[in-house]
C-alpha cells in the first residue's frame, strides 16, 4: 500500500490518485472530475458549488443550506476560486 | 505533458520558506495552548520574525487560522488517500483514518474542541475532511455488504457514528489518555468494536 501523498484538487481540495479522481481521467489535471468536464475545464462556480454542498449532505446528513453555506466558504479558500473573492 | 514552469528566484523561496515557517509555528502554538492562545504576536514570536510578518503572508488573523486549519486538513486528506487506496476493506479504512489522527492528535484535537468559535472557512475543512472519510468508509461498508459481511446501516450514520467516536476520544484526550496520545492508547480497540458493531 503506498503512503506517497497525492495531489489534491485545486477547486475543492479532495485528494486525487486514481485515475478517475481526476478530471477527464487526465493525471495531469489540475481539478478532480466533478469540479471540472472531462477537458478539463472548471464547471461553472453554481455547479460547483451545488455538487460539493450536495456531497456534504450525503456523507454527513447535514442540513443543505448549512451545507451550501459550509461548501462557500471552502471554495473561496481555494485557489480556483480565488478571483471571486 | 506540461513544460516546466520557470526557476523560483531567491526572493521567492524565502518568502514561501518565511510562510512554511509561519504556518508550522502556528501548529505548534495551536497544540500547546489552542487556538484561543494563538495571537499573531504569539506565532510571529515562535518563528523570531516580527509582528509584522504574518501581516506579509496572512492579511488577517483569521486568513492565518483557516490556513493552519487547511494545512492539518489536507495532509491529512492526502494521508488517508494513499493507506486507503484501491478497495481497502472497513478496517483498512479505519486503521488509516486513526494513522491520520494520531500524526496530527493535538492540533486536530484543538480544531475540535474549538470549532465554533473558529472561521467558517476552517470550519468548512474540517466538514470536507470528515466528509472523506464517511465518503471511504461508505465505499468499504458497500463492497462488504455485497458479500453479506456487514449490516444494512444507514451509511451516513455509518460515517457519523465512526467521527462521533474518533472526536469524542480526541476532545476528552486529557481524560483518557493524560499526557500521552489517546490515539495510541485507545484508536485500535475503538476500531475493533466499531467493527464488532457493524459487522454480521
Amino acid at each position: 500500500m503506498g503512503t506517497e501523498l497525492c495531489r489534491s484538487c485545486g477547486s475543492c481540495g479532495f485528494p486525487m490518485r486514481n485515475p478517475d479522481d481526476f478530471a477527464g481521467g487526465d493525471p495531469d489535471a489540475a481539478y478532480c472530475s466533478t469540479c471540472a468536464d472531462a477537458s478539463g475545464a472548471l464547471r461553472p462556480f453554481d455547479v460547483v458549488l451545488q455538487a460539493n454542498a450536495e456531497y456534504l449532505v450525503r456523507e454527513q446528513g447535514i442540513d443543505l443550506r448549512a451545507a451550501r453555506s459550509m461548501a462557500n466558504a471552502l471554495l473561496a479558500s481555494m485557489p480556483a476560486w480565488q478571483e471571486r473573492r | 505533458m506540461a513544460l516546466p514552469g520557470p526557476l523560483p528566484t531567491q526572493r521567492t523561496r524565502q518568502r514561501e520558506a518565511t510562510r512554511r515557517r509561519l504556518i508550522e509555528a502556528g501548529l505548534r502554538v495551536v497544540a500547546d495552548g489552542g487556538f484561543a492562545g494563538a495571537s499573531t504576536a504569539a506565532i510571529a514570536r515562535a518563528t523570531g520574525k516580527a509582528h509584522g510578518t504574518v501581516f506579509v503572508h496572512f492579511p488577517t488573523r483569521d486568513a492565518l487560522v483557516a490556513e493552519l486549519v487547511a494545512e492539518v486538513g489536507r495532509t491529512m486528506s492526502a494521508q488517508l488517500a494513499a493507506a486507503a487506496s484501491g478497495e481497502p476493506s472497513l478496517g483498512a479504512v479505519l486503521e488509516a483514518h486513526l494513522a491520520a489522527l494520531a500524526a496530527h492528535e493535538a492540533v486536530y484535537a484543538r480544531v475540535l474542541a474549538e470549532a465554533s468559535t473558529l472561521p467558517q472557512a476552517a470550519r468548512a475543512q474540517v466538514l470536507a475532511l470528515q466528509s472523506g472519510i464517511a465518503f471511504r468508509l461508505r465505499a468499504a461498508w458497500s463492497r462488504e455488504r455485497a458479500r453479506g459481511a456487514v449490516r444494512d446501516l444507514d451509511p451516513v450514520a455509518l460515517g457519523n457514528m465512526w467521527i462521533a467516536l474518533t472526536n469524542h476520544y480526541l476532545m476528552n484526550r486529557d481524560l483518557f489518555a493524560p499526557g500521552g496520545s489517546v490515539i495510541t492508547k485507545c484508536g485500535a480497540a475503538l476500531a475493533t468494536q466499531f467493527l464488532d458493531l457493524v459487522r454480521t
